[in-house]
This record gives C-alpha cells, sequence and structure tokens, in this order.
C-alpha cells in the first residue's frame, strides 16, 4: 500500500488536522453569518441564543435559524456521508475513480427522484423513490462489471457510466415530456440545499450516521481488500459478502443524501484522494477525515452557490470537481 | 360605445391601404426573410401568435398549430405540429404553409427555411413586445389596420384596470413559478403585469427576469401575498410558517385559466391583468 503522508510536507504533515478543523470551525461560522439577506453578526448571534433558549423566533431569527442553521447542518451531513462513501468505494472497488456520480448510483437516484416528480407524486415520496432507483442502478452496475467474483475497476466504471447514461436519458425523456416540472427536476439533478429544514435533517440522519458508521466500523476490513482479494481471503476475510455489506451501506447513505439534496457530484471522488494524499489511505484515518473534510467542502460551496451567482451547490462542487478529476486524470493517480 | 369603436375599426380597416408585398423584415432571430404576397396559408408555432393572428381577423388563414395553441375555440379543430421540443416538421411541411411563424426557441427556422418554406420568428418576451410583435404580425399577414386597432383596445382596457389599482396601496406579492424555487423580476412579462395589478414584487430586479433565488429572501420581504403554491407547501417551508401571508392564509395557487393567460404575451394580456388584479385586490371588484 502506498503511503500517501510520504507526499506531503513535514509542515503540513504536523498541521494538518488542527488546520483542517479549523476550516470546518470557520466555514461553518461563514455559513450562518452570511447569506444573501445581510443579517449583522449580533442578529445572528441572538438569533442561535433565542432558538437554543426557546426564545419565539421573530425577523432575521427565522433567517438564522430555520434557515441558514438546518442548510449548513444539512451541508455538513451530505458532505460527510458522501466523502464517506467516496472513500469507501474507493476501497472496495480498489478504484480511484469510484465514486457515488461514476458508478451511476446518483443518476439512478436521480431517476427515481424524477419519476415521482414528473408524476406529481407527494413530496415526501421522492426520497423513497431516489433510494430506489439508487439500489437498482447499483444492482445492475455490479451485475454487468461483474467478471466471476471479482468486480475489475474498467469494467466497473464502464458498465457505471452506461447505467448512468442510460438512467440520464430515461431521465431526460421524462423532462421533455413533462416541460413543466423540468426546471424542478434540473434543479435537483444540480443540487441543491435550498429547501432543507430541520425535519429533512432528522429524516437523514439514520441513514447517514448507520452508513456512514458501518463502513467505519469496517475500516479495518477495507484495509485487508487493499492487498488484493487473495491476500484477504487467506487472511480469513470473506471477501464476498464484506463488498455487498459496504456497497449497501454506502449506497444507503449516498442514496439518503441525495434524495433530499439532488445530485452533488464529485464531492465522495476529491475528498478522499486529498485525504488520501494529505494524511494516510489506511481506512482508519481515511473515512474520518474524509467525512469532516466533506463537510467542510460542502457547506463552503454551498455558501459560495447561495451569496453568488452559481446558485447551486452542485454546479460549484462540480466546478471545483471536473478540474480536479482531470489533473488526476493526467497524473495517473493510483490509490 | 362599443360598436362606436367597431364601426370606425371597420371603417379604418377598408380604408387603409394594403401592405404592399414583398415585404422584406428583420426577425427575431436576426435573419432578413422576405414574404412574397399575403399569406394564406399561415402555420403558427406559438400559443400567443396564434391568439393574435385570430385577434386580428387572420384566423382563418391557420392551417395547422403547435400543441399547444388552444385559444380561440376554433384554433382547436386544427392540425397539431408539435411543440418547441418535439416540433413534427414533416407535418408542418406537409400543410405547405407560405409562412411559418416560429419561436426564436428551438430549431425549427433553419431546415424549414432550408425545406423552402417562408419562415418568420416573432416572439413576444416582454410586456412592451406584446404591443410591438402585434403589429409586426399585423404587417406580416396584412391585418395592420386590425393590428393597430387591437393595440389601441388592449391599451384601453389596461388604463381601465390601471385607474382602479392606483389608487389602493399596493400588495407586497411573492409569485412562485417554480417550487425549487424560482420567482420573476418586476421586468419580466409577469412582473410588469403584477406591478400594474396594484403588486409590490418583493424580487428585486437586479436578479433578473425568472431567478432562482434563496428562500432567506422571502423570509426578509415577508410578503402580504403569496402567489403559485399552496399553504400547506408554504407552512411547511423552513421558516416560512411566521410570514405575514402565511399567517394570514393568503397563499394560493394561480388559478389554472389565469395561469395560462399569464404566460402568454398576447391579446388576452388585459384579461390576465384584469385576473391578477381581481386576485391582488379583491375589494376594488366587489360590486
Amino acid at each position: 500500500m502506498q503511503d500517501g503522508t510520504l507526499t506531503a510536507r513535514p509542515f503540513v504533515r504536523a498541521a494538518r488536522t488542527p488546520l483542517l478543523l479549523v476550516a470546518l470551525a470557520l466555514t461553518i461560522l461563514c455559513a450562518i453569518a452570511f447569506g444573501s439577506v445581510h443579517v449583522p453578526l449580533g442578529d445572528v448571534l441572538r438569533a442561535l441564543w433565542h432558538g437554543l433558549n426557546g426564545t419565539p423566533l421573530s425577523g432575521t431569527d427565522v433567517i438564522v435559524w430555520q434557515i441558514r442553521l438546518p442548510r449548513v447542518v444539512m451541508g455538513l451531513l451530505v458532505g460527510a456521508s458522501l466523502a464517506v462513501c467516496g472513500g469507501a468505494y474507493q476501497g472496495v472497488f480498489r478504484n480511484p475513480l469510484a465514486d457515488p456520480y461514476l458508478i451511476g448510483v446518483a443518476s439512478g437516484a436521480a431517476l427515481g427522484a424524477t419519476v415521482s416528480i414528473v408524476a406529481e407524486w407527494p413530496r415526501a415520496l421522492v426520497p423513497v423513490f431516489a433510494m430506489i432507483g439508487a439500489f437498482l442502478s447499483v444492482l445492475v452496475t455490479l451485475a454487468l462489471a461483474r467478471e466471476g467474483r471479482r468486480f475489475p475497476p474498467n469494467r466497473l466504471i464502464l458498465a457505471g457510466v452506461v447505467v448512468g447514461s442510460i438512467a440520464s436519458a430515461a431521465s431526460s425523456f421524462l423532462i421533455l415530456r413533462g416541460e413543466d416540472r423540468a426546471r424542478q427536476v434540473l434543479a435537483y439533478t444540480l443540487g441543491d440545499l435550498s429547501f432543507s429544514g430541520w425535519r429533512d435533517i432528522l429524516t437523514v440522519l439514520p441513514y447517514a450516521v448507520i452508513g456512514a458508521a458501518t463502513l467505519m466500523l469496517l475500516a479495518r476490513a477495507l484495509n485487508t481488500l487493499a492487498l488484493g482479494d487473495l491476500t484477504a481471503r487467506s487472511l480469513g476475510v470473506p471477501v464476498e459478502r464484506l463488498r455487498l455489506i459496504i456497497v449497501i451501506a454506502a449506497s444507503l447513505a449516498t442514496a439518503a443524501a441525495v434524495s433530499y439534496v439532488g445530485i452533488i457530484g464529485f464531492v465522495g471522488l476529491i475528498v478522499p484522494h486529498v485525504v488520501r494524499r494529505l494524511w494516510s489511505a489506511d481506512h482508519r484515518v481515511l473515512l474520518p477525515v474524509s467525512a469532516v473534510a466533506g463537510a467542510t467542502l460542502l457547506v463552503l460551496a454551498d455558501l459560495v452557490a447561495r451569496t453568488t451567482f452559481l446558485s447551486q451547490v452542485g454546479i460549484v462542487t462540480t466546478l471545483i470537481g471536473g478540474p480536479f478529476f482531470l489533473s488526476l486524470l493526467r497524473r495517473g493517480s493510483r490509490l | 360605445m362599443r360598436t362606436i369603436l367597431t364601426t370606425l375599426a371597420l371603417l379604418g380597416a377598408s380604408s387603409a391601404l394594403a401592405a404592399t408585398y414583398p415585404l422584406t423584415l428583420k426577425d427575431d432571430l436576426g435573419r432578413t426573410v422576405t414574404v412574397k404576397a399575403e399569406p394564406a396559408r399561415i402555420v403558427s408555432l406559438l400559443p400567443s401568435t396564434t391568439e393574435t393572428l385570430c385577434a386580428i381577423g387572420a384566423c382563418s388563414k391557420l392551417v395547422a398549430v403547435d400543441d399547444y395553441s388552444d385559444y380561440p375555440q376554433q384554433v382547436t379543430k386544427l392540425p397539431k405540429v408539435g411543440g418547441l421540443y418535439n416540433p413534427n416538421l414533416e407535418g408542418i411541411i406537409a400543410q405547405r404553409p407560405d409562412l411559418v411563424i416560429v419561436s426564436k426557441y428551438g430549431k425549427l427556422a433553419e431546415p424549414l427555411t432550408q425545406a423552402g418554406l417562408t419562415v418568420v420568428a416573432v416572439n413576444p418576451e416582454t410586456y412592451d413586445e406584446v404591443f410591438s410583435k402585434t403589429l409586426t404580425l399585423g404587417r406580416l399577414v396584412n391585418r395592420e389596420t386590425p393590428a393597430k386597432n387591437l393595440v389601441t383596445q388592449m391599451r384601453r382596457d389596461i388604463a381601465r384596470i390601471e385607474i382602479l389599482t392606483r389608487s389602493v396601496p399596493k400588495v407586497s406579492t411573492y409569485v412562485e413559478i417554480d417550487p425549487t424555487p424560482y420567482s420573476i423580476g418586476p421586468n419580466s412579462f409577469i412582473g410588469v403585469v403584477l406591478s400594474k395589478a396594484g403588486g409590490a414584487n418583493i424580487i428585486p430586479a437586479s436578479l433578473g427576469d425568472f431567478p432562482k433565488i434563496d428562500p432567506e429572501l422571502v423570509v426578509k420581504a415577508n410578503p402580504q401575498l403569496m402567489l403559485g403554491l399552496d399553504l400547506k407547501t408554504a407552512a411547511a417551508r423552513p421558516g416560512w410558517a411566521g410570514l405575514r401571508a402565511v399567517r394570514a392564509g393568503k397563499v394560493m395557487d394561480i388559478p389554472k385559466d389565469l395561469n395560462t393567460i399569464l404566460g402568454r404575451p398576447g391579446p388576452r394580456l388585459p384579461q390576465a391583468l384584469a385576473g391578477l388584479a381581481r386576485i391582488l385586490h379583491p375589494e376594488l371588484f366587489r360590486k
């Protein structure tokens, strides 16, 4: 296993974790303090205090406590989930390109969501259909990519891209059929945290926590998978079952995240890569650090989205992630 | 009064000089188009254009319309040749039209021109364009005087409502055109109609005509009225339950008929305005 820490400079190595935590704290503060409506810092603090001690909220209190804060918390939750899942997918498939976006899970979720949006089923059902879509697409991707008992990286990506494309084509067809809903579907497929409320957070939370916790508990097992199936098996690891559990846990957390905020690309791809480079490829470090870094990145991206003309968080992450992905390809970076 | 006006209009029409063909003009795609003679077989691919053509007495010249043209009643019997995203090129050509009026969106102009048809893009979008494009259509189909009369009549009907709504305080209003949420700027077609109906749009012009907005803005503006969504939806949104409009129950979907004409910058603009004014200021229309 390549040791990612070797590439980091000594200073960065020593200060990386405190720096990340400082970045997280600053990002959260800024995200609560700034937005498209100007709220003076004093009012922000007062609003937070009112929310905590149960004072009835009024005026800008509502903006801070009911809109901005849940938006930040949802961003943290989704960013952490996507990054952890990305790290786990990359580990389980031994493929640096595997992330929820590229193996077709996200597009499958989008198709499920599109079906329910275009059909005008109740909004509460959108997440359910997103989850069904996500699971179906991951099953199809795995079935297509399977070569005996293995999932070779190139086959997996090919299958993922094809499944993703088919799901996208089906979504596009539905969008064109239901022109009135087109904008809604578009907003969904570009990722959006606009209407995240406390109730949505409570709905996503259990899936995200169960998914992420399962993956973190399996971190050691993920490390053994990195040694290759043969070695792992000789160490007594039930490779196939383990892989299935990890894929299910990661898809669960991804689908939960995706179902509420839409498709937010590239967080699951970029974050684990950076963490692997600056920290370690050991999943016991990789997954928790990715969670913190992913949370930071997404909240920051959403802050950019809602205060600039870029307007949607998925656009911001893709604009950052796309070039990053290309540079990875160029450098031929490996796991 | 009406009869006199109509008579005057008819007199005007009969005494007006016929348009001179060939007629050359620059259309909304920036192309220079020549219409050789007065069109007798017209295909209209925009509902607002269809309505205008009928309103200026050219309805009988229509031989086919797009899927969404449904007014006036008589056009519903015409063959349908698709929509913006799924135009039926062959169906259009099969009608052997001597004029096809298209939207500037979609990509119909080029293939239809190559097929030897005369294609003009006429695309009313803003409030002012409703009038200028009506006149353009009038010139195109040799109904210039009826077009001018229609514009005069529309402006008169609008002025009548505006005089009413100017006498009462403006109602601060949030209009949602899509739940993600998209709203409308004051300079958009609906935005201008809203303001004439006695509403104060909470969306600043700087955000553009159809901006995706941050829900914070709505909370900050705390409008008196919300249109385009239902009360339940509004109340369920984070932080919106305590807003003035929600507490007063002044949240409502725009009725379907009104919504349709609000989306059509055409001759039914005064009706759209009246409909919106009734919602904003019911007190003005109680009789």
